[in-house]
């Protein structure tokens, strides 16, 4: 893959052919090794190189973009001209805003060698002993174990280059009992390959599948939860873009006051709830940059319930006045010292949510989310889990979510069923809406 | 016949435009592509591969889109435009050894770096074969030596942009002409796939599929009530030229959804209850594919997603038995019906494309297969259902073309709605969840409308359906007839991992469901 210095040469030669007052090059390289796997048994898998180099020309605020993976001189050169043709072509955009200078990257641990070139002998093991320890109760596994290594980079003709690389490992597994009467889940991502453990793995989702027998049917309605993290993240990422300063002043999100204004500054949750992004939190770095090539930054989008920062993109801060903030890549829910279990303990009546699964927006301006439970959903009496329940349906949005929250546990990194990952504790929270029963195990 | 250059890694844009180019009329695979496939079949051979498949394909996808929204203060409309142009080329390698798959991808198309990936893939299968119980046994095929071309008539990558913008500023312009019309959205995109498969079984397959689509969306809000709501016209996606362009009707479409999206915003919430449901073919399409369509696939039926797709609740045993609907329910697989999304005349096993039954008379009776499924339930060939959504994707069970048979000669949507007391008419897509195994789902729509009295009304909103798939396929009583029949589709369909994309169609007149739960949305 391209070295920072190779990247740079390359990014400098492709600007080198632009012949408009204005070009921005991006380029990604990335290297996959992964192994899928169902029924006890390997089913795919395999090793992908792929690499993009995005051209993007400008003029008179009439902006083309082409994009190709070729790296070759005369396909990078017919690019940019195919850029500077479509940038002719086009409309002047009427909320242009001018190209970054040069910016400050800051470096963040997000590479690790040994995940790199982890291929087969490193995979196979792990994924061996995820289906030993299904097969050994006589489960059935199935899952994917993948790593990737990428390095991206940004350049234009104001002077800016940014580089970075970036390793990350993922391990799911669902185990199932064989005649398909229950199933349970979990997963592990880290930046080190090193840190996953096939076998801790197909623990935790050995123990739900064996706890998930002969469900109990509950009726639908409101329930107080206890949510895993992987069930807390799939929602609460969903808030990101709800934070956009521009939809809420023009009354098009959560964030919108009837009759005009914002939510800003008002107390809409809990003094427990403090939501943010950390780009440089050891425990899930992110990105370097966003917005074409700012630097990522912190903001605290709730402090203590209260609503703290909307997020500028680069136009709208202009209009008004602000700072641009960051992206919402790997929000942090933050939490305390108390475990999952605390949480249980401290549970009259409620329901245990492993992970939530196709989820999607009923509603986006007030968030409402459907989706279902799946691999495990219990229920909790004085305390304790007691028994399995038949899965259901919900039809709840982040921010009833987060108003009803009552207790926070310890906050970790997680990737959920459909999100991209963020920090999230588990949480309890009262009146979570189910709306029907699912019969899907 | 290609030049010795390209061997040693010259240009692969250019050598992608020699690769696929073609003269007209031409019914063979281009030579230049098979030599370069020879290269990974030898390879795999001398490296003991029992089976070994080399697919060299180019993508290549436009999108073209203008915004209209109010500047801040002002309220002036500014004009926000999009254009870009994307291109992928590559190949991947795919080899069974001892018994397992290997695959391997690379952008770089030359004969050493398709030696050095057929290694590659070699040496993950035979990694693979250590954990592997159960050896991969391919379904029979011909060998194909063959050249198809999906049908269209102009280029779309030929159609200068200019005349792009220009439609697309005429409809975003209608649709914002209303003040009250908060902003306007139209985006027009194309993409075409240049795909050659070749395998150790004797195949050569070209292939060209062009298809191209069209979004236009208006939004209004009412800041003193807190609302906001919107009204969208997608026409039918299909494998298709410029020429289906302006037969989308986008300014008078655009007119439409401007009087629409205000409607909308004035609509009253439904009322929840029992209803009946009147579906129209761009909002059926979908609840056809979320909940028989991916009930079908017997990937799903054998665990193989049961990490992220989830299982099926059409398992083994309910094959031929299994009542999913009415018996006027009758849906078919079929990657040959002209102009859908999933149509090829070759699947990317290599097996010729065809049409088959999945639910007869309201039973489900055949599932959706590929090559190295089809004899884990007694088939003696594969159904033609493998795509990979890149060169550097894994090519694996994917949904062809799934659609319902339209209802008797005489039957009328008039009839449809006349027979209806309370119920509700629904278009386009909204907000799709299902769960895991196909049983229970939510679906909305993009526009609702009330029927009461036989007669359709004025429109309502917040409206979603929660239903399990088999209670609601048996609630279908009535299907209008064939002149009413359209296909659409989605081009976004996710499944695998890592997650891949497909594209496919669903064809469907409009139907009616009896007493379906609807519930009042946010």
């Amino acid at each position: 893959m391209l070295t920072r210095e190779q990247a740079q040469r390359l990014s400098e030669k492709i600007l080198a052919f632009s012949k408009f007052p204005d070009c921005a090059v991006s380029i990604r390289e990335s290297e996959d090794a992964f192994i899928r796997f169902a029924n006890n048994g390997v089913t795919t898998s395999g090793f992908t190189n792929t690499r993009s180099v995005v051209i993007s020309s400008t003029r008179d605020q009439k902006t083309g973009t082409a994009q190709i993976n070729d790296l070759d001189d005369a396909a990078l050169q017919k690019a940019v001209a195919r850029s500077e043709v479509l940038a002719a072509i086009s409309p002047p955009n009427q909320e242009y805003v001018e190209p970054i200078g040069p910016q400050k990257y800051a470096q963040t641990s997000n590479w690790d060698e040994e995940t790199s070139r982890a291929r087969s002998p490193i995979l196979v093991p792990q994924v061996k002993a995820v289906i030993d320890t299904a097969a050994s109760k006589g489960l059935v596994a199935a899952g994917l174990f993948n790593r990737a290594a990428e390095i991206s980079s940004i350049a234009n003709k104001r002077g800016n280059f940014g580089y970075q690389r970036a390793t990350d490992a993922e391990f799911s597994t669902t185990v199932r009992a064989a005649d398909g009467s229950s199933s349970g889940w979990s997963s592990h991502s880290a930046v080190r390959i090193g840190e996953i453990k096939g076998a801790d793995l197909a623990g935790r989702a050995v123990e739900k599948c064996l706890k998930w027998k002969k469900p109990v049917r509950l009726e639908p309605g409101k329930y107080t939860v206890v949510l895993e993290p992987a069930a807390v993240a799939d929602l609460v990422e969903a808030l990101g873009f709800g934070f956009s300063a521009r939809s809420a002043e023009e009354g098009r999100s959560f964030l919108a006051k009837k009759g005009g204004g914002t939510q800003l500054g008002e107390k809409m949750f809990p003094e427990i709830v403090t939501l943010r992004s950390a780009p440089d939190d050891v425990r899930f770095p992110t990105a370097l940059w966003s917005q074409g090539g700012l630097p990522e930054r912190a903001n605290t989008w709730i402090q203590n319930g209260v609503v703290k920062s909307l997020a500028y993109d680069r136009y709208w801060a202009m209009k008004t006045g602000k700072e641009p903030s960051g992206g919402f890549s790997h929000l942090i829910l933050d939490g305390t010292s108390a475990t999952l279990a605390d949480l249980i303990k401290a549970t009259e009546r409620g329901l245990l949510v492993t992970r939530f699964w196709y989820i999607r927006t009923v509603n986006p301006q007030t968030l409402q989310l459907t989706g279902l439970t799946r691999d495990g959903l219990f229920l909790i009496e004085n305390g304790v889990v007691t028994q399995p329940v038949v899965n259901f349906r919900f039809n709840e949005s982040p921010v009833r979510l987060l108003q009803n929250i009552t207790r926070l546990g310890t906050a970790q990194r997680i990737v959920g069923s459909e999100g991209a990952g963020m920090i999230a504790p588990p949480v309890q929270a009262s009146n979570f809406t189910f709306s029907s029963v699912s019969d899907a195990v | 016949m290609i030049s010795r250059r390209y061997f040693l890694g010259a240009s692969s844009a250019a050598l992608a435009a020699e690769l696929f180019g073609a003269a007209p009329g031409s019914k063979s695979p281009n030579p230049a592509l098979e030599k370069l496939a020879a290269v990974a079949l030898q390879e795999a051979r001398k490296l003991k591969a029992t089976y070994c498949d080399i697919r060299i394909n180019r993508y290549h996808d436009q999108s073209v889109g203008i915004r209209l929204s109010p500047e801040r203060g002002t309220g002036k409309t500014l004009e926000v435009p999009n254009v870009s142009d994307t291109e992928s080329f590559g190949f991947g390698v795919r080899v069974i050894v001892d018994g397992a798959w290997g695959f391997a991808a690379s952008p770089i198309v030359t004969s050493a770096e398709i030696v050095r990936m057929t290694a590659e893939a070699v040496t993950v299968a035979r990694a693979n074969a250590s954990i592997t119980k159960q050896r991969v046994i391919l379904a029979p095929v011909k060998a194909y030596r063959d050249r198809w071309t999906s049908p269209f008539e102009r280029n779309p990558f030929d159609v200068p942009i200019a005349e792009k913008l220009e439609l697309l500023r005429e409809a975003t312009g209608e649709a914002k002409k209303n003040r009250r019309v908060f902003n306007s959205l139209g985006t027009l995109n194309f993409h075409s796939e240049d795909k050659y498969f070749a395998s150790s079984e004797g195949s050569s397959i070209q292939q060209l599929i062009v298809q191209s689509f069209a979004i236009l969306n208006a939004t209004a809000v009412d800041i003193s009530k807190g609302l906001s709501r919107s009204r969208m016209y997608v026409p039918p996606p299909l494998s298709v030229g410029y020429e289906f362009v302006p037969q989308m009707n986008l300014k008078e479409n655009a007119q439409r959804i401007r009087e629409e999206v205000l409607e909308h915003l004035a609509a009253p919430a439904v009322k929840p209850g029992k209803k009946d449901l009147v579906l129209m073919p761009s909002h059926l399409f979908l609840t056809i594919h979320e909940s028989i369509g991916h009930s079908t696939e017997l990937d799903r039926a054998l665990g193989y997603e049961a990490n992220y797709a989830g299982t099926s609740f059409l398992t083994l045993d309910k094959l031929g038995k299994q009542r999913i609907g009415t018996d006027i329910v009758n849906i078919f697989g079929d990657r040959t019906t002209e102009k859908g999304l999933a149509t090829v005349a070759y699947d990317d096993d290599g097996v010729k494309t065809s049409r088959f039954p999945i639910i007869e008379n309201g039973i489900f009776t055949h599932y959706q297969t590929i090559r190295d499924q089809a004899h884990l339930i007694g088939e003696k060939e594969s159904r033609g259902c493998c795509y990979a959504d890149s060169w550097s994707s894994v090519p694996f069970q994917r949904m062809p073309n799934v659609s319902l048979e339209p209802g008797k000669p005489e039957t009328t949507l008039e009839d449809l709605i006349s027979g209806v007391d309370d119920g509700i008419l629904i278009e386009g897509r909204g907000s799709y969840s299902i769960d895991q195994q196909r049983y229970n789902f939510q679906f909305g729509g993009d526009a609702f409308w009330e029927i009461k009295g036989g007669k359709k009304r004025g429109m309502v909103s917040q409206v979603a359906y929660q239903s399990r798939t088999t209670d609601f396929w048996q609630s279908c009583d009535s299907i209008a007839n064939r002149s009413y029949w359209q296909m659409y589709g989605s081009n976004r369909d996710g499944k695998g991992e890592p997650p891949q994309i497909n594209a496919v169609s669903h064809g469907c007149s409009p139907a009616r469901f009896r007493q379906v739960n609807v519930i009042q949305t946010d």
